[in-house]
This record gives C-alpha cells, structure tokens and sequence, in this order.
C-alpha cells in the first residue's frame, strides 16, 4: 500500500521527519519497506497485513500515525452520521436493487448523479493518484480511484444512460454468460462469479472490475455511483476463476464495512460535485440495515499475564482512544471497549493487548527466562539419525539433502512401491513425491561427476512415500551412494582404491555393527547386481549397482555407480545403544593363517560358515584377510588366506588341541571345499 | 665361564641388532628366565666359599650393565622406528588419513539451534511431512479461504482428500500439544514445502525450525528472553535483536524479529537494503484459538511459538547467495564446511 505524506497529512498533523516517521510505524507493525522522494512528496510503501484491510486506505494509516505521534485524526464530515449519508436524499420508485443472496453482498448503496461534465483531472489530483502508482483517466474515475485510496473503500461509477435502469441486480453469473470487462477482455462467468447487472445483463463483476459497455467516457452525462459491501469470499473466487486480481477484489477480500462504504461514497459525491458539477438526483440502498456493535472486555491485569509489563489504565484509555476504540465503561478490573466497525480483525481481548502493545512499543517489554521443565528422553528418531550420519561421516561419506519432489519418469528404471502424486505442481520436477531415495542420488553424482570429481561418496536421510489404502506411508531410509576410483597415497606409492559392492558392504557392516545390531545378512539375488540386506530375518534394504539404462538416463558414462538404501524405520527397533563390558581375555590365543586355492565359484560365506561350525567354542574368530587371482593361482581358481584365532576364556589352550582342531579345519577345506592348501602360518 | 667373555659377546651382539624383536631375543637370551645370567647365578652355590662374594658382585655388575645397554638400545630404536635406511621422512609429503565426510551445512545449522534450546530446556519432537489441512491451516486458527492463507501457498496430494505437504513446522505445535499436557517447551525442526518458483531466494522444498512452549504462566517477555540466547548463540554476543509487531493468524500478539545486520553491524548495507536491520524469524504468543483447538484451557494456560527458515540462517550466517546451492549438493560446496 503507497501512500504519501502530504496526503497523510490532509488528515493528521504530522511534526516529524518522513524518515522518523518511517520509523515509527515499522516498529508499531506497519513496514515501511520503502520510501521515496518525489515529485516534492514522500512516497511510503507500507506492507499491511492480511488482517488489517483498514490500512488499504490513507486514512487507516493516518489514523495509525496518530496513535504513533499522539495526534487526533482529523476527519471530513465524521460529525455527520453516515446513516445521513445514505438516506438524505433517498427517493424510492424510478430504480429498484435487487440482491438475490444477502451473504453475497450485506449492502448495495447507488447514487445517482445527473449533469456531469466528464473531462481531464486537476493537477492535484492526478499527481497524487501517480504518486500511489495508479493512472489517471477522467475525473468521475479518477475520484473513484482517489477515494478508493483514501477511504479504502471501492467505488464504481457507471454510465447510467448505458443501462438499463430501472433495475440493478446483485447476483451470481449464470452459465456461459458473458462480459467484456473494463481491459477489454472477454469473460465468461459462472455461478461462482458474482454480477452487477441491469435488467439485460451483467455490467460489472462484482467488487473486480466494471464492464466495458458502461464505462464512464468524456460524453457520458448521467453517472450511478455504486458502494457496497461484497463477501470477501466471493470477491476471492471470482476473481480466483477470473485470474483477475484489481485494488478493488484485494480490499474487499480482506473485508470491508457498511460505515467505510457510506462514509466513501458521500466523498465522493461531495468531489464529483466539486470538479465535475452535476447534482445528487437519488439516493438507493439495499442490504441489511442493522451496524451490530461489538463490545469487547478487557482487564488490565490481563497484560501483564500476556505481556509480563504493567500499562496504567489511563495509557490504556488513551492508547485505544487514539486508535478509534470507544471506552464504555471502565473500573479497575475491567474496561468495556467498543470496537469501531473498521476493525474487524479485534474480536477477543487479546487482540487488544496486541493493539495497546504495538502503540506502546515491543521494545518496552523486559526479557526475562521462563522457568523450563526438560524432559530426559530425548527424540528418537533424531537421535537415531544422528547415529547413523556420525557413524557415515568417520566412514568418509557426506551428507547431501535432495528434494523429495520429483519427476516421476526418472523413476522409470528402479522397482519401487507406486508414488504419490501431488495435485498442484509448478512444474514436472515436482510431479510425485519420491518413493526411493536413489533416483536422487543418482542425478547427484551425475552432477558431481560432471564437475570433474573422481570419488564420490555421499549419503541422504529422509522420507520416502509411497501410497497406501487410507493414508500415504511415510518412511525414514538411508540412501548412500559411491562411484569412482579413490587414490589412495600410501608410503609405498598411490594406490587406486576402485569402489565395488564390498565397499559399500563394509560401510554397512561398520554402520550395523556401531549401531549395536548383530543380525544382520547380505543375501544374494536372482539378479547379480543386487544383494538383499536382512536384518534379524527381515529385509530392510539393497545394495545393487546401477544398471546401463539408469546410468544412460543420468548421463553418467564408463563409471559404475554402487548404491544402497536402507529403511530406518524397519531397522530403528534393533539398534541398541546398550553396551555390555567384556573383560579382555586372560590368557593367550594362537593364530592360524592357511592359504588355500579353491573354485573361483565357491562361495566364500559357505567355507567361514563351515569353518565356524567346525570349530566349536574354541575358535574364537575366523575371517579372511587376504585374496588374489593372478599368475600363480589356475583359471577358475582364487586364492584366499584365512585367519583363525583359536582361545578358550578358562585357560591357555594346550598345543595338541589346537593343532588337532585346526588340522580338522583343514581337512574340512580340503575335503569338503576341495581346497588346496598352499600355506599354513602358526 | 668367563664373565668378560660373556660382556664382549653380548657387546658385539647388540651392537649389530637392528630389530626390536631381535632385540628381544637377545634379552631372553641373556635375562630370561633361563638366560644366561640365570645360569651364573645358578652356579654360585658350588663354588668354593672364598669366590661365591666375589663371582656375585661380578655377575651382578655384568647384568646391570647388559640391562642398561639393553635399555639404551631400546629407547635408540623406538627413535628410530619407521625410518628407512638412509633419509629420514619428508615431512613435506602430504598426511596419510582417512577422509570424513561432512554434515550437510543445513544439518550443522539445525544441530546447532536445536543444542541451543536443548540447553535451555526445550525437547526435540518432529512431525511428519504429509500432514493433514487441519493441522496445517484450521487448527492454526488459518482460516479457508482467507487472505491469510495466501502467504501458504500448499502442495495438495492426489487422491488424497484434505492432505498436503506442510507448508510450515507449525503443524507439529498442533500434534504435541494435542498429545501431552502442558507444561512443554519444544523445537522442531524439518522440510516443508511451497509450490514456489525456484531462484536465488526461493525453493519449493526448504527447512524450519519451529519452537513453543506452554505453561501457567508464560509471557511475551519469556519469548523475548528466550530468543536473545538463542540469536546470540547463533550469531555472536554482539548481536542486536528488536521486535517490531506483525500479523500470524496463530499468534496473537505477533511479532517479526529482526537482527542487527551481521555485514555491516547496522550501519546499512545492500545485504540488509540499508536498513541495518535483517529479519530472521517470526513470533508471538499462542493464539488463544489455537490453544482452544488442542483442548487446553487458554485461560489457565498461555504460550509462545515462533518459527524460522534454516536456509535463511545459514545463508546470512555464512555470507551464501544462492539457496538453490544448498540443494545442489555440489561436493566443493559440502566440503567447505
């Protein structure tokens, strides 16, 4: 909302800077988000908030200067009853309002005035009307428009001798009706569109814009002068299904009141009388006649429990008075405010500790501490997380955070639950709501990788959805992914650390083993790109490796891309924060590492699982901490070395029990796993 | 058996040795159990009277000085150790380590707020994503249809009635308070949506963090106190903070809360459009419609709420430009914090 400062001051005597000014009524919750020197005035650009359509005027801001400066507003004809207004010269017979919903529109008021002279404004006039960004036309318009500035109120002047006038009615558009509107567009209305129309047809769409075919020109002689007071939610959904948006819809959607409308609209027939001549020939009205006055009690006392700061009762008083407020009746424990008809957005008393508070100043209020009760348990589910990131983070993976909307083509090539749609996308990019994480972290280490980096490990927790019979499901899960080749400096010289599937195992493994989860599996699947990950028995996620159509679809060429996701609310019930102490062990174990050469196919998993069995209580720990293929191994074989730890917790094993154990494994190795033993390390 | 003997053996031989295990071989051969030293020992009492006190002064001395030297050469090799033949390292040569992984910034900033409330005595809740228009708009006190709403723009979900993507983390207010009795002082942080156009400034997906407490007795003036520790906190003592009124349909008294220019300390400049001031949050006190609608007695009961946007922090707080970085995930931008 623009306004000026000689223009505020046709209505309040202002004694200060407009900068100070500016000031002061950012800090009583009116910003000034500019201002600016012209034209000899001041222009201000005030944000008002959506509940004070009383400041879409001058006067609404002058009124809150005076409150700010301690001034009285000064207002032309408040001495009048605006009742009188209306009803001075009203005459029944030649027109008839009809309103066909009273909820659409609570009054219809009409002047006509007879005699105009339609021509150029004053200087004044249109200078001010530029001043607040709005275009001069003609006298009779530009007055609608001044007044609609200055009192908030809409008017809308048409051409009476283009009517048919012997009836105006308000009602709802009927089907494939239509009108050309002022802009000289044609609209095609409904019945969700309220009309203006004359016996024929609609001439204006109410409370938006006026028609074409009435419009006020230089020949036009005869003027009907509207004011009414239209439901914001009509004016809202007319001009939501128009696309229409004017100063006119934008007041009346945040609400308007019989006073403003009657006050108004005697101004501007005081002003057309003054600079395009002409008479007040009748008088309409239609609508509700009942002004319902709202009385709201407030007790002092009631502050300090909002605010925690004592206003004396006489600040009180005076505080509201300047803002409009009508002290009824007041005592030490209650004051019985009557609220102007303006201000609709004060229902409750603790709208007026906001009124009296933003006058007196936000800054007066103290600081102080609340006296806080913390609970012990914290948030699981960030708690959760927040293990899992710091676990990732020591691993080298780093976190990225993607949209959850997506295109739901890039879905095309993963197998996933079926997405949800959003109804009201801007655009394709936000046509569902991801039901996987990896499709995202794929296009980021496209994006990355096009930025020339070589190794790229990252991570994302967040919500996957997918629909469900009554409700949406929504899911915490765990994506990761990796790609490229890690350069490894060593003293010994670079090594060149490819990523594969076991890296992204080993990221896992370390994740579950931290976060106290000891059941868990890596199971193969049909496809060989795709390992399914259980957890006690149940699956809660994959590793796979993308494959040639997601890759191409990524734009990601001669790279091979590894990736997992893992459901966190599937896997949360088993980890364990819980940590039970184990003393070291007392006595000493004895280390066997065997080198065996055995069928490139057999599997590794089955031999450990073997060799454990074998080894009973005794062995303490088997692992492999070696492998090759090469030269000295046959095709179609590969050599592994395996460590076993052999250690009772009672006493120190004996030599002979251990070798007797351990030369069982071997022949397990060597008869069941036909493995050729190349080496045996005590 | 010859003591010196014994002495210049031992001498040659650890003179030559080059290994701490080596070492150690020496030491049980000359120390152990049944070393060497052991051996002398073990002999004296069938010497003839007259020699034991003198063989036992001399095995002693000999064992003292094989235990000195042995120690003297541990301590030269643990110096040693690692070094190759020859040159010693040069530690010019880039550091051998394990690189970590970064927190996205977004997650750094919001672990910090929230450590700050946590430490004042506020509990972490979250809320989900999809959320129903209730608690998103009707419970806030936002009314349909309303102007009001306009500065929520939504994304509605398919086939869902009356479920949508929540367009701010206010809605956890109406979930934590509907499931436990005052008093509580919560934070909540999370991804909400705009069906906004993307550019410098605007994200359709971005984060809040969202703050209240309830209690007996809880005034404007608490939330004034609460917020200074945490701008200060977050942006340094120095900081400046002022609350200037404003509009939200679920709080009443409202207020924008403003910072002093972090660039320019609030002299003014392009950062803060000259006015020395930069918005960071909004809040006010629970509206007592709001608190009607979760079933608390607002007459008994009041409280404060405010909410702010994580990606504004951040870019303020790290002199960013662009919001669309943060989403990017571009790893030269990661990696620089």
């Amino acid at each position: 909302m623009k306004v000026t400062y000689n223009w505020l001051r046709d209505f309040v005597e202002i004694k200060i800077s407009p900068q100070a000014l500016a000031e002061k009524l950012t800090m009583a919750g009116l910003e000034v988000t500019s201002l600016e020197k012209k034209d000899g005035d001041y222009v201000f650009d005030i944000e008002v908030t959506p509940n004070r359509s009383d400041c879409l005027s001058v006067i609404g801001i002058a009124r809150e200067v005076a409150a700010v400066t301690n001034k009285k507003l000064k207002l032309p004809g408040a001495s009048t009853s605006p009742r009188y207004h209306a009803t001075s010269h009203h005459r029944t017979g030649k027109l008839k309002i009809k309103i066909e919903d009273k909820k659409d529109c609570s009054l219809y008021t009409a002047k006509i005035i007879r005699g105009v002279k339609v021509r150029v404004s004053p200087e004044w006039l249109r200078k001010r009307l530029e001043l607040v960004g709005c275009r001069s036309v003609n006298n009779i318009v530009d007055i609608t428009n001044y007044i609609l500035f200055e009192w908030g109120e809409p008017l809308h002047a048409f051409d009476l001798d283009k009517l048919n006038a012997q009836q105006i009615a308000v009602r709802r558009g009927r089907n494939q009706e239509k009108i050309i509107t002022i802009d000289g567009k044609e609209r095609v209305l409904s019945a969700n569109i309220l009309v203006i129309a004359d016996k024929e047809k609609p001439v204006a769409v109410a409370g938006v814009m006026g028609g074409r075919d009435s419009e006020v020109l230089e020949s036009t002689n005869n003027i009907l002068l509207e004011a009414a007071v239209f439901n914001p939610i009509i004016v809202r959904r007319s001009r939501q299904a128009l696309g229409l948006e004017s100063e006119s819809s934008y007041r009346f959607e945040r609400g308007l009141d019989f006073e403003t409308a009657l006050h108004a609209s005697w101004a501007a027939s005081e002003l057309i009388k003054k600079l395009a001549g002409g008479y007040v020939d009748s008088v309409y009205r239609a609508g509700s006649n009942r002004i319902r006055k709202k009385i709201v009690t407030l007790n002092p006392s009631y502050f300090n429990k909002i605010l925690g700061i004592n206003i004396t009762l006489t600040k009180i008083k005076a505080l509201l008075k300047n803002l409009g407020f009508q002290i009824k009746a007041y005592s030490k424990k209650n004051i019985r405010i009557e609220i102007p008809a303006f201000r609709s957005d004060v229902t409750m008393a603790v709208d007026l500790v906001e009124e009296i508070a933003r006058i007196h100043g936000y800054r007066a209020i103290p600081q102080t501490q609340p006296l806080l009760r913390p609970r012990v348990k914290p948030c699981a589910e960030r708690v959760k997380s927040a293990r899992v990131k710091n676990i990732l983070l020591g691993l080298g993976s780093s976190e990225v955070i993607t949209y959850s909307l997506i295109n739901r083509e890039i879905l095309h090539n993963f197998c996933v639950n079926e997405a949800v749609a959003i109804q009201n996308p801007l655009n394709r990019g936000q046509e569902i709501l991801r039901p996987t994480l990896l499709a995202s972290l794929i296009k980021c280490l496209a994006y990355n990788l096009h930025q020339k980096q070589e190794y790229i490990n990252i991570f994302e927790t967040a919500k996957i959805f997918y629909r469900s019979e009554n409700k949406p499901k929504e899911e915490l899960v765990l994506g990761l992914a990796l790609c490229g080749t890690r350069p490894l400096l060593l003293e010994q010289g670079m090594v060149k650390d490819s990523v594969s599937m076991l890296h992204l195992k080993g990221i896992l493994e370390t994740l579950f083993q931290r976060l106290g989860i000891s059941n868990y599996e890596f199971i193969d699947c049909e496809d060989p790109h795709k390992v399914n990950v259980l957890c006690h028995k149940r699956q809660v996620g994959l590793i796979l490796e993308a494959n040639r159509e997601i890759l191409e679809k990524a734009g990601i060429k001669n790279k091979r891309v590894f990736l997992a996701e893992i459901n966190l609310n599937a896997l949360a019930p088993f980890f364990s924060a819980e940590k039970i102490f184990q003393p070291p062990p007392l006595y000493p174990g004895i280390t066997y590492d065997i080198s065996v050469v055995i069928k490139e196919e057999t599997g590794v998993k089955k031999i450990l699982q073997a060799v454990k069995e074998i080894g009973g209580q005794l062995l303490e720990e088997v692992k492999i901490i070696d492998y090759y293929r090469g030269k000295q191994i046959p095709r179609g074989f590969k050599g592994i070395t395996l460590s076993c730890l052999y250690r009772c917790r009672e006493r120190t094993l004996r030599q002979e029990e251990t070798a007797c154990l351990h030369s069982s494994v071997c022949k397990l190795l060597t008869e069941t796993f036909g493995a050729e033993i190349r080496g045996n390390v005590k | 058996m010859d003591i010196e003997a014994i002495q210049i053996t031992f001498e040659s031989e650890i003179q030559n040795l080059k290994s701490a295990e080596e070492l150690e071989g020496l030491r049980i051969k000359y120390l152990g159990r049944k070393g060497i030293i052991a051996h002398l020992t073990s002999q004296i009492p069938s010497l003839p009277q007259s020699e034991r006190a003198g063989f036992g002064k001399r095995v002693n001395s000999l064992k003292d000085k094989i235990t000195a030297l042995i120690e003297e050469k541990q301590r030269n090799l643990s110096l040693n150790q690692g070094i190759s033949q020859g040159a010693g390292a040069d530690i010019g040569m880039p550091g051998i380590a394990q690189e970590l992984g970064r927190l996205h910034l977004l997650t750094q900033v919001i672990d910090e707020i929230c450590d700050i409330f946590q430490r004042m005595g506020f509990s972490v809740v979250v809320g989900p994503e999809i959320e129903t228009e209730y608690n998103n708009f009707t419970g806030l006190n936002i009314p349909l249809e309303h102007p009001s709403r306009e500065a929520f723009d939504t994304f509605y979900i398919q086939d869902y009635p009356k479920l949508l993507l929540r367009s701010h983390t206010s809605p956890v207010q109406i979930r934590a308070m509907k499931a436990q009795k005052p008093p509580l002082a919560i934070i909540a942080p999370g991804r909400v949506y705009r069906p906004d156009a993307v550019d410098a400034s605007h994200s359709f997906m971005f984060h809040q963090i969202e703050g209240f407490m309830v209690d007996q007795d809880i005034k404007f003036s608490d939330l004034k106190g609460v917020l200074e520790v945490f701008a200060k906190g977050v942006f340094g003592e120095d900081i400046k903070m002022r609350f200037r009124p404003h509009f939200f349909p679920f709080t009443e008294p409202s207020a924008e809360v403003d910072i002093s220019c972090i660039i320019c300390n609030g002299k003014g400049c392009s950062v803060c459009g000259r006015k020395g001031w930069l918005e960071i949050l909004g809040a006010g006190m629970i509206h007592p419609k709001v608190l009607k609608n979760v079933g608390y007695d607002f007459k008994k009961y009041s409280g404060f709420a405010f909410g702010m946007g994580v990606e504004r922090i951040a870019m303020l707080k790290y002199g960013i430009n662009d919001i669309r970085l943060f989403f990017e995930n571009d790893l030269r931008f990661l990696k620089q914090f």
